[in-house]
């Protein structure tokens, strides 16, 4: 673990998470969500989070995306310690987050808005991002009219359009059918390669998490620890007709090796704790 | 969405010619008009409790070719306006402070919610001692009717919020301001439309009330003198009028959002 | 913060032997908006006290709260607010009963007979929006100065949202339990006492609790205008005795009455539809 932790310092990564540790208090007293995770994401890289149900990553995702700042620990932004929504940074949600109020050019355009940017240029450069993914032609439609994957993709260019040094991303396909998810996992494949864009995705999904990044971070079920970084040296530009390759299959096997573990760990304890709860209440 | 559903369906079902259901909305008016007219000629109720339609007519076109009647409808037009905007307004600030934060629904949302549904016309005295017997009382009245309906209606709206829009807007650092007018009040425009037109109503009732109260201008005031002088066709002309003009101003503010929710889909 | 959340890290295990205590602070925690909330109240009272004491406020047209306070029992005694509270209460319930009987009736049957339903549900809507309550000088005329002023009020302006409602929840019935009372060979007057009217009566009792808001508002409403009756006429006739302190006293019993009412509305509701 400490080996690509160094690597990744000496590439001055753009994004570093240093020692983050997140706590909780529940009913049934406080829970460590997050537990002295430590890494960085170098310019241009694609890196994924991968982890079973209930490791945190969606905790790790709203802590480097600011929206959660009770933590231990720094995460910074090309030198920039975060303690709120930064301007590096672009989220992309899991729910469907498109304003059902606006047309795909206006929900493209809103960050875009925010920073007072003139209509025409705006315009434009929603334009830009809207053709990128794929939805040139739909752009007065609203999201009501479009498909879950359609509004995906929306969502995606409306991160994409703040130009963000960092792209997060926590289980942007899960909503969707998995025909569905293999092609919009190829077009932010083939959009990541286009722009360069650094990314930094979490996901449960292996086939996923295999195709699209250059490294990937497997977490331990509860309290989330970094369990191990895989590098995958798989030839780029890639597509998902990787998935078929020999090599690909090696990478998902053994990533699933340390997966299981902690999945089946996962399985254990929650089954555990409704027993213990059933027993409680009677 | 259900409902543009059925209308259309009901639309559709005329083939060229008249459709059943305009055929049995047309059969009851007629109907409730027939009866209207034996009623008024039977001489069974008091006298001019039940007036001739066509004494009813012609008060309405008397009421409709003088202008006192419209200074009077302008007067009551401008109270309602102004109780709407000063209520309003009020309802809206206090639902979206109460809806964003849950500490302040719990200590003070109960208080609105009881308040919400008493007669505010009680008030009205206490008003008169302190607005004087002038439009004031009426805009006083009126505002405080429609405060409650705007500001519970617009808390719940704040609360139906879908939480991630809100997540959107705050990874996209917006300030106060932005997030107010970017995204919660156009992810809660059908509550608040639906708390106009509740506001709109009361409002409504609030002035009317207070003008049939206590007033020497304005639509209530016409409505009890030509109640006082027994004019009862003059009465029901205006209750026509002033029926059709509401009906009319609540469908206009629900097509408000009936216009946007059609182009959403 | 961290500090904090460091110390809650290493008492994991301790913490099931805490449970005691971290319930009495939830007690508190649960309870504290509502503390604020009456304490507000309390307080708003008291700074318009010490502000009409000290003459910022004119005292003749706002009383102290105190001197309100005051009038309370005076009030009560020599008002006969109890016999006036039963008229309004029995016009309210009259026209609660009318509206329930008569609105059900009419939703239902409109729901039935679809036609009837296309011709006449938009009505009803206008209907519920419109300023029925200015019509009183009309049942003043019919019905003279009487009860039955107040209670057709109540009923032609509670009336509305009854039927919408009904129909409303007998639209909503879900297609499964229909088809489940066909499976057991339901005739039709089984089919809607076992199955239609229990599913819809949720919606009904939404509507009835509108109906009676709306009937309440304007039978309390109409008292007030005609000054005849109950609770209404009250303040009305304290406001014309120019007694304010006691005016503003009945102000508040009105409120507290009618919120006494909508609480137990509420709960009627609530318990009505468990033991469902």
């Amino acid at each position: 673990m400490s080996a690509p932790a160094a690597d990744a310092q000496l590439n001055d990564p753009v994004l570093s998470v240093d020692k983050v540790s997140v706590r909780f208090e529940t009913r049934e007293g406080p829970v460590v969500a997050v537990d002295d995770v430590s890494f960085g994401v170098r310019q241009g890289e694609f890196l994924s989070v991968i982890g079973p149900s209930g490791c945190g990553k969606s905790t790790l995702f709203n802590v480097i995306g600011g929206l959660l700042t009770q933590h231990q620990g720094t995460v910074s932004v090309a030198g920039e310690t975060i303690d709120g929504p930064h301007k590096s940074i672009g989220m992309v949600f899991q729910e469907e987050s498109t304003f059902p109020w606006r047309t795909v050019t206006d929900n493209v355009a809103f960050p875009l808005e925010l920073v007072g940017m003139a209509k025409a240029e705006r315009v434009e450069r929603a334009r830009h991002f809207i053709k990128l993914v794929g939805l040139d032609g739909f752009d007065n439609r609203h999201p009501g009219e479009l498909s879950g994957g359609m509004r995906q993709r929306v969502s995606l260019a409306r991160t994409l359009a703040s130009k963000p040094k960092i792209l997060l991303m926590d289980e942007p396909f899960a909503a969707l059918d998995e025909q569905t998810r293999l092609l919009l996992g190829d077009k932010v494949l083939q959009i990541q390669q286009e722009i360069q864009q650094t990314t930094l995705l979490i996901t449960h999904n292996i086939t996923e998490a295999v195709q699209m990044s250059d490294r990937i971070l497997v977490m331990t079920y509860r309290p989330g620890r970094v369990k191990r970084i895989v590098d995958i040296d798989l030839p780029r530009p890639r597509t998902s007709e990787i998935v078929s390759s020999e090599a690909f299959g090696r990478y998902v096997a053994q990533i699933w090796a340390d997966l299981r573990e902690e999945a089946s760990r996962g399985m254990r304890e929650a089954e555990d704790q409704v027993l213990h709860h059933q027993g409680a209440e009677s | 969405m259900a409902d543009t559903g059925r209308l259309r369906s009901t639309a559709v079902g005329a083939p060229g010619w008249v459709s059943p259901v305009t055929l049995l909305r047309v059969v009851i008016i007629l109907t409730f008009l027939a009866v209207w007219e034996f009623l008024s000629h039977s001489g069974w109720l008091y006298r001019d409790v039940v007036p001739s339609l066509v004494r009813i007519a012609a008060a309405l076109v008397d009421l409709l070719t003088h202008g006192e009647y419209y200074f009077n409808l302008g007067v009551t037009a401008a109270e309602i306006g102004l109780a709407l905007a000063i209520g309003g307004s009020l309802g809206i600030v206090v639902g979206i402070v109460l809806g964003a934060n849950r500490f302040l629904t719990k200590a003070y949302e109960p208080y609105l919610y009881y308040l919400g549904p008493t007669p505010k016309i009680i008030f009205f005295p206490i008003i008169i001692m302190w607005c004087g017997v002038g439009p004031e009382s009426k805009v006083a009245l009126g505002a405080l009717s429609c405060f409650f309906p705007l500001a519970l209606s617009v808390a719940a709206g704040m609360r139906q919020i879908d939480k991630v829009l809100i997540r959107v807007g705050k990874s996209f650092r917006a300030n106060s301001w932005q997030m107010v007018m970017k995204i919660y009040l156009p992810a809660m425009r059908h509550p608040l439309i639906n708390g106009v037109r509740l506001g709109f109503g009361f409002a409504l009732i609030g002035t009317l009330l207070a003008e049939t109260k206590l007033s020497n201008m304005g639509i209530g005031f016409l409505i009890i003198n030509a109640y006082s002088t027994f004019d009862m066709p003059r009465m029901y002309a205006m209750l026509i009028v002033l029926f059709v003009l509401s009906i009319g101003a609540n469908a206009l503010i629900g097509r408000l959002g009936g216009i946007e929710s059609i182009k959403r889909r | 913060m961290n500090g904090g959340a460091g110390a809650a890290g290493t008492t994991v295990a301790k913490g099931s032997s805490q449970a005691g205590g971290r319930h009495r602070d939830d007690r508190l925690h649960k309870a504290l908006p509502t503390l604020v909330g009456i304490a507000s109240v309390i307080g708003f009272f008291l700074v318009a006290e010490l502000l009409i004491q000290f003459g910022v406020l004119n005292r003749f047209i706002i009383p102290p709260p105190s001197q309100i306070l005051g009038s309370f029992g005076r009030v009560i005694t020599e008002e006969h607010v109890f016999s006036r509270f039963l008229l309004t209460a029995t016009e309210c319930l009259t026209a609660g009963v009318m509206i329930t009987v008569i609105g059900v009736a009419v939703g239902v049957a409109m729901h039935r007979f679809k036609l009837f339903q296309q011709a006449c549900e938009t009505w009803a809507a206008a209907l519920a929006s419109a300023p029925m309550v200015l019509c009183y000088p009309l049942f003043l005329v019919i019905f003279g100065r009487s009860a039955w002023t107040m209670i057709i009020m109540g009923f032609v302006s509670g009336l509305p949202p009854v039927i919408l409602k009904t129909i409303e929840g007998m639209a909503g019935i879900r297609k499964v339990l229909i088809n489940v009372g066909r499976s057991f060979n339901l005739t039709r007057s089984q089919q809607f006492w076992k199955i239609q009217f229990p599913a819809a009566l949720p919606s009904i009792f939404i509507g009835v609790r509108l109906g009676l808001i709306f009937a309440l508002i304007n039978i309390v409403g109409t008292e007030f205008l005609i000054n005849f009756g109950g609770l209404g006429q009250l303040i009305e006739d304290l406001a014309e005795r120019y007694d304010l302190p006691g005016t503003y006293a009945a102000v508040c019993f009105v409120i507290l009455v009618s919120i006494l009412f909508f609480m137990a509305l509420e709960k009627a509701e609530r318990w009505l539809i468990r033991a469902d």
